[in-house]
């Protein structure tokens, strides 16, 4: 796995946060160098993703497809088969174990999607422990079921309102959040962005994706796949599922970020390719933004909620700038498609984050001889998308029973009420 | 200039460039100068300012709607440096507006501006002390913060790097809420003098008189701004300055 110097990959990265900050990163950094190392803490955390995730995930072939595309084998890294339906419950168990360590009693965590959030909730109260999560309050509306799953599971979801309310802002409310609680309270990032340590903590319990994947694909297709793919958003599922092969340069990696409706301002979330992205200062971390001339933070687009971000994993960024990871995007158009494609070829559920992987992977493979092996990351699964994709692909039926769902629950309310 | 270690308390109030809207910036600062405020923040605003409550995140994304930016901060610098030389006026900003204008050439045209120290929140001591030599060469003084969980090691390192003055944050948490000034907070302030002679700028929960008295002869500058630009927000500036007029009146002479 990659290792910073001092907290930078190269001219990215480093620890760029409000003095109040930086007691608690110093700490965590402390603990996380002591414990990376030690073979014991591995295999405690791999054995709790066992027990309570169902790793390994699989590596499922997807024969009729690849045949139908007639490019090279696609194999998906299932992620979307763990506990909570995605990859951001490795990190999250991984944080667990330190919060355990560390003995704080309350986690808070930024959310887009909601499957950090969810991932979040799921450790606290298997843990205990209280916690807060902050959701932009135009995601809020864009993952509902995951915010009621939340608060089901006894978390306390807070809408943010401010800016463009998506992830941007509810880092910036957690980071506030920290600045106030922070002797007590331990921020769960989820991606592998902000202050340092998080981008190396994040990836260093991803990586168990990429471990798997190499062990599996030497025992499945005889020998290490040629290319992996995955989406970016803030970039940890593509640091988990390239953290194994940074140093095989045989292996392409290839990120694929959200190509949203066009190229002009707001309506993307591409920060590595076509010189979009310029290297800022901001969330505590250096990295490429979507910004202005002035340094102002850019608005972003993308179908997928976990995509919509600014910034962008500042590993991901160095490894890009060096060569060894490729960038490409996919467009809200192409994503539908692949994502319809996948489920009807093969009977699979993913995420439309996931889903911009799918239309990067499938655009390859096509290039690609039938001899040769892909390997996407499917990081997570589509059930949280249903009100989403229903409005991609709209049916009449579903309309109404929404109609018939919605006075059913009022009843209930009033019932409730009544009592 | 920056007070003298033990001088009488002193004001430094605010405004976000561009809040509510670049002319009224500077009629704002004419109105404060007015009113007795000695040291004066020109906040550049931010679309993601991490360390601020509510009041001046809200403030910050209006002024950027009014023309708010680091150029427009350096030309009303230079307007307002010129026409209130009693004020001491600080630029504050968080880094990645001056990153991107390119720090030599900001910290230069700031200096000429009239612009005497600076405060930047997400700008560690360890990334300012190679420009160390840049900035007293220009006369443009870094005012760092230490906040309560600041161990005494980093407090040192940060009272070596500070000039003019440093900041202390009173209390945990963001900008524009309450804060306690007890015998904690005491033992705080004792134990940061410990490391310097700079004087010491007291800011985050300062918003009524009674903050201010309980601030006079502890630290010599007292930060009054959100409650100010929550004033300036709902009631304009010309009532704003004579609230503080009247608030700074009260402390100069608490018996009338």
């Amino acid at each position: 796995m990659i290792r910073s110097e001092n907290g930078y990959f190269g001219e990215f990265g480093g620890r760029f946060v409000p003095e109040i900050l930086l007691p608690a990163l110093t700490e965590l950094e402390d603990l996380f160098f002591a414990l990376r190392d030690d073979p014991a803490f591995w295999q405690e955390f791999a054995t709790l993703c066992q027990e309570f995730s169902g790793r390994p995930t699989p590596l499922t072939p997807l024969r009729r497809l690849s045949k139908q595309l007639g490019g090279a084998q696609i194999w998906l890294k299932r992620e979307d088969l763990n506990h909570s339906g995605a990859h951001k419950i490795n990190n999250v168990l991984g944080q667990g174990l330190l919060v355990q360590r560390m003995g704080k009693q309350r986690v808070i965590a930024e959310t887009g999607a909601g499957q950090h959030g969810l991932a979040t909730a799921i450790m606290a109260a298997r843990l205990g422990l209280e916690a807060t999560i902050y959701m932009g309050a135009e995601d809020i509306e864009r993952q509902y079921s995951n915010v009621f799953w939340m608060r089901q599971l006894g978390s306390d979801v807070v809408g943010v309102t401010t800016g463009a309310q998506t992830l941007k802002e509810a880092l910036d409310e957690a980071l506030r959040d920290w600045a106030a609680s922070v002797e007590t309270t331990h921020y769960v990032l989820g991606t592998a962005c902000g202050p340092a340590p998080f981008p190396e903590l994040v990836s260093y319990f991803q990586s168990i994706i990429s471990d798997e994947i190499k062990e599996q694909s030497l025992r499945q297709m005889g020998r290490l796949p040629d290319e992996i793919v995955a989406c970016v958003g803030g970039g940890s599922n593509a640091m988990g599922a390239f953290g194994a092969f940074l140093e095989t340069p045989d292996v392409n990696l290839v990120g694929v970020e959200a190509g949203g409706v066009s190229l002009e301002d707001g309506k993307h979330s591409i920060r590595l390719s076509q010189n979009t992205g310029e290297t800022g200062i901001a969330q505590g971390y250096k990295t490429l933004f979507l910004q202005n001339d002035d340094g102002q933070l850019g608005d972003t687009h993308s179908i997928a909620a976990g995509l919509d971000y600014v910034g962008v994993s500042p590993i991901l960024a160095y490894l890009s700038q060096q060569g060894r990871v490729i960038p490409e995007s996919a467009t809200d158009d192409e994503v539908t498609e692949a994502f319809s494609l996948l489920m009807k070829t093969e009977g699979i559920i993913p995420a439309l984050e996931s889903a911009h992987g799918l239309a990067g992977g499938f655009k390859r493979a096509r290039q690609m001889k039938p001899e040769q092996n892909v390997v996407i990351n499917l990081s997570g699964r589509g059930d949280k998308d249903i009100f989403t994709v229903a409005r991609a692909f709209p049916q009449r039926e579903w309309t109404e029973f929404l109609q018939r769902e919605a006075v059913r629950s009022t009843e209930a309310l009033a019932k409730k009420r009544g009592h | 200039m920056f007070p003298a270690q033990y001088e009488d308390l002193q004001i430094m109030s605010h405004a976000v460039i561009g809040f509510p809207s670049l002319e009224e910036n500077e009629k704002a600062i004419a109105g404060l100068a007015e009113a007795g405020v000695k040291l004066i923040e020109l906040q550049v605003p931010f679309s993601d300012p991490v360390a601020d409550g509510h009041t001046l995140v809200n403030a910050c994304y209006e002024a950027l709607k009014h023309g708010g930016s680091v150029q427009a901060t350096l030309d009303l610098a230079t307007t307002v440096c010129a026409r209130h030389p009693e004020v001491t006026f600080v630029l504050m900003s968080y880094l990645n507006p001056l990153f991107r204008y390119g720090l030599e050439e900001l910290f230069e045209k700031a200096s000429a501006a009239g612009i005497k120290g600076m405060i930047v929140p997400d700008w560690p001591v360890e990334e300012i002390e190679p420009w160390l030599p840049t900035l007293d060469a220009l006369g443009l003084s870094p005012i760092l913060m230490v906040t309560p969980n600041t161990t005494a090691e980093r407090v040192e390192k940060i009272a070596k790097a500070s000039r003019g003055m440093i900041y202390v944050v009173s209390r945990m948490g963001v900008t524009g809420h309450e804060t306690q000034w007890g015998e904690k907070f005491q033992k705080y302030i004792a134990e940061i003098r410990k490391h310097t002679d700079l004087p010491l700028a007291v800011g985050f929960g300062v918003r009524t008189a009674n903050d201010l008295n309980a601030l006079t002869g502890k630290a010599e500058v007292a930060a009054f701004c959100s409650q100010y630009i929550e004033w300036q927000r709902d009631e304009g500036s010309e009532i704003a300055a004579n609230k503080m007029k009247s608030i700074i009146r009260e402390i100069d002479s608490p018996e009338a």
